[in-house]
């Protein structure tokens, strides 16, 4: 269970982040939610489509690690083979929470029973990060996490936009993959979706137009290139499974 | 030179009338010479108990290019997945069946009927072949926020408030699809002098012409039914149920459960419908008055609906039981009640509805030489479907042990019984109902809502002659036990309907 509290520097002075946990919690998701403002640099090795949240049946934009729930592909003893982690990753444990004095302020929380966190004086081998110095000031790792979260809090909100544009373009359709592995095993690739080339072709003047002047043409085609990174995964799969 | 079939006129402004005005303008958008015109009556106030309806609707409204989303916030509507039939056989506490809207698991595989009967006969036909039973008794919706708006997990028509739906396609038909919606009362109908009908006045409007005229007038069935003089063709000695009392009954909190099927309950002179839409359950008594006085059955109504019902109003419906003759006579066509009606047992009124202004919209004569043809194949299929509507909705009555009344008796009194349903039932002494024995194209209910009603209703084949050819137990026992997996994972996944309804009002669903 996570216990979100609001991180106090007087209460949270003594702990320590253990980055190389945080990494390794991520092992078990398949796929993580993703911003507009990282495509570039997530399209290097992940595909990235869309999916719905289970809650809410509304799309997000999401990179896949792996085939099915909690297989992921790009961590291997605890280790991500990956040159890039998403913000949603390196953020752990921390959260934005709403301000109690105004649902428009957002103040920084942390999850007080994430496993990454370690108190100073334990006697950690692993690399560890303070949050608050001698002064009681942020650290830069903490000041990192800050910046890392304002980015996802502006992304969610361009990213939603984003969506319901090409959602409304009709531009969303379901992937239609049925992959067979090297081992003969079988998966359908249910519940993700991607960009309908064909109706981006056939887009009119004035809706091209329109995603250009909203800077969405980049990311559309850096979405359409990145699903080719499903036979990396394909492949990263087949190794794993003969024991590479 | 011929006379091309352009003006479309439909009279009438309930859900028959827009939902006809609806189809053809979406069928034929892209030809501007095809108009459709729609004239309502502004004092005549629609009848408006249609709430229950077919999966065929999902289609209707997909061909419409309505969103289910809008239309499910704006109708109140909810999900349907079948019918629970309660007190039919024997009218005690756990007295019931389902007829719910899947086949039959491995229905094209194997005839599970005598296997069932053989080993299972102990468990209900419709649990034991059919997950979706189980999904209604746990309140459960037939699809989750993530699924696709059109799509299903389970196959699901939907409940609905048939006074909204007829403003929300009106307000779709005249924004999005081009007709003309005209305020007018129907003073006289003007005929050619082929007796065709050249045009209508109206008070208000003045004289309207059309090509073909569409008559959606309910009950007055004032074109094809007055004007044109097509008999009526009464089936009350048939199907019995000649009134109806409705009342509208208030959900005790706001987040009660919604039931995601429709319920009909046995009574001593006819049966209960209760259909929960979002904020209210829409219940009525349609009953015999040869076998109760209406009193007796407004009392029965108000114990049906508990301590609520004496806040509420009641409301008496006459209903008779049959059809026109024809439907389609010179340039007019009847849809709706003005083509005729019966006990809404299996929600057929709607569903005609939509079968019928699918044929129009998609058969739509090009011009006045060939109507006649149209007219003909129109009238042969549609008086093909009414018979075996009355022969299925017959079919709920003649196998059930009630004798708390004479209307069961009576039913079950060979006189009564179509000769069609007669011999269906002789070959079904000795062998379950099939798709040979439904080989036309124009079938309303497959063989599988067949079985669901026989079995249900505590049908036995003959044991001596279904032991014969029991050759495929492997296959059977296979399917039963796909259809107790079916049952687990539809229960681990599927939400509550009330939840769902809510993230419908409050998320929607996407199109894809």
């Amino acid at each position: 269970m996570s216990n979100l509290i609001a991180l106090n520097q007087q209460a949270h002075q003594a702990i320590r982040i253990n980055t190389q946990t945080v990494e390794a919690q991520a092992s078990q998701l398949n796929m993580v939610p993703v911003v507009l403002s990282e495509f570039l640099k997530l399209a290097v090795q992940f595909p990235i489509g869309f999916t719905k949240n289970k809650d809410t049946g509304r799309f997000v934009c999401v990179a896949l690690f792996g085939f099915q729930e909690s297989e992921n592909l790009f961590v291997k003893n605890q280790h991500w083979d990956a040159l890039y982690l998403p913000l949603q990753i390196r953020r752990q444990p921390f959260f934005l929470g709403n301000s109690e004095q105004s649902d428009d302020q957002f103040v920084v929380c942390i999850d007080s029973s994430h496993k990454s966190i370690e108190q100073k004086n334990s006697d950690a081998v692993s690399e560890t990060e303070a949050i608050f110095d001698r002064e009681g000031n942020a650290t830069p790792y903490l000041e990192n996490v800050k910046a890392i979260l304002a980015e996802l809090l502006n992304g969610e909100a361009t990213t939603q936009v984003f969506i319901k544009t090409l959602a409304e373009l009709k531009l969303l359709q379901p992937m239609q993959l049925e992959i067979t592995f090297a081992n003969g095993e079988s998966t359908r690739v249910e519940g993700i979706y991607t960009i309908n080339e064909v109706r981006l072709q056939n887009l009119s003047n004035d809706e091209i137009a329109g995603l250009h002047q909203q800077n969405y043409l980049a990311p559309i085609y850096t979405m359409i290139a990145s699903i080719g990174h499903i036979y990396g995964l394909v492949d990263r799969k087949n190794k794993r499974s003969a024991g590479e | 030179m011929s006379h091309a079939i352009q003006n479309i006129v439909i009279v009438g402004g309930g859900t028959a009338g827009w939902i006809t005005a609806g189809r053809i303008a979406a069928k034929h958008k892209a030809n501007p010479d095809i108009t459709v015109t729609l004239i309502e009556s502004p004092s005549i106030s629609i009848i408006g108990v249609g709430e229950g309806t077919w999966p065929t609707m999902r289609n209707t409204l997909m061909k419409m290019g309505i969103s289910e989303t809008d239309f499910m916030r704006e109708c109140d509507a909810t999900f349907k997945q079948g019918a629970k039939f309660a007190k039919w056989v024997d009218g005690t506490p756990n007295d019931f069946y389902y007829h719910p809207l899947m086949l039959p698991q491995g229905f094209n595989k194997v005839d599970l009927p005598p296997y069932w009967q053989t080993e299972f006969g102990h468990h209900s036909f419709s649990d034991a072949v059919c997950f979706q039973e189980q999904v209604c008794e746990q309140g459960l919706a037939p699809k989750l926020i993530t699924t696709a708006e059109y799509a299903s997990v389970a196959n699901y028509a939907y409940h609905l408030n048939a006074g909204k739906f007829a403003e929300f396609l009106k307000k779709h038909c005249v924004k999005n699809l081009n007709v003309t919606h005209i305020l007018g009362d129907v003073i006289s109908v003007n005929s050619a002098d082929n007796g065709d009908i050249k045009s209508v006045t109206t008070q208000q409007q003045g004289e309207i012409a059309g090509d073909l005229f569409v008559d959606c007038t309910g009950f007055a069935s004032l074109l094809l039914g007055q004007h044109l003089q097509v008999p009526f063709v009464d089936k009350s000695n048939v199907l019995f149920i000649d009134t109806a009392i409705a009342a509208q009954v208030p959900y005790e909190h706001e987040d009660s459960p919604i039931a995601s099927h429709t319920i009909s309950t046995g009574q001593s002179a006819g049966w209960i419908w209760d259909i929960g839409l979002v904020h209210r359950r829409g219940t009525g008594y349609v009953y015999s008055s040869k076998h109760t006085s209406h009193d007796q059955a407004e009392q029965v109504l108000r114990n049906y609906i508990g301590t609520a019902a004496k806040d509420l109003s009641f409301r008496k419906i006459p209903i008779s039981s049959g059809h026109r003759k024809l439907f389609w006579k010179n340039n007019c066509v009847a849809v709706g009640l003005s083509a005729g009606f019966l006990e809404p047992l299996e929600a057929s009124a709607l569903v005609l509805v939509e079968l019928s202004a699918e044929m129009i919209a998609e058969q739509l004569p090009a011009c006045r030489e060939v109507m006649d043809i149209t007219a003909k194949r129109f009238n042969e299929t549609f008086l093909y479907r009414w018979d075996r509507i009355v022969d299925f909705l017959k079919l709920h009555y003649i196998l059930s042990k009630r004798s708390d009344n004479t209307f069961w008796s009576d039913n079950r009194n060979p006189d009564t019984i179509p000769d069609s349903l007669k011999e269906l039932m002789q070959l079904w002494r000795y062998r379950s109902p099939s798709n040979c024995d439904f080989t036309s194209n124009n079938e309303v209910f497959p063989a599988a809502s067949y079985q669901y009603v026989l079995y249900g209703m505590g049908f036995k084949m003959d044991s001596a002659f279904i032991k014969q050819p029991l050759t495929e137990q492997r296959i059977a026992a296979e399917q039963l036990t796909q259809n107790a997996n079916a049952i687990k994972k539809a229960l681990a996944m599927l939400p509550k309907n009330r939840e769902l309804m809510k993230k419908i009002h409050e998320y929607g669903f996407a199109t894809v």
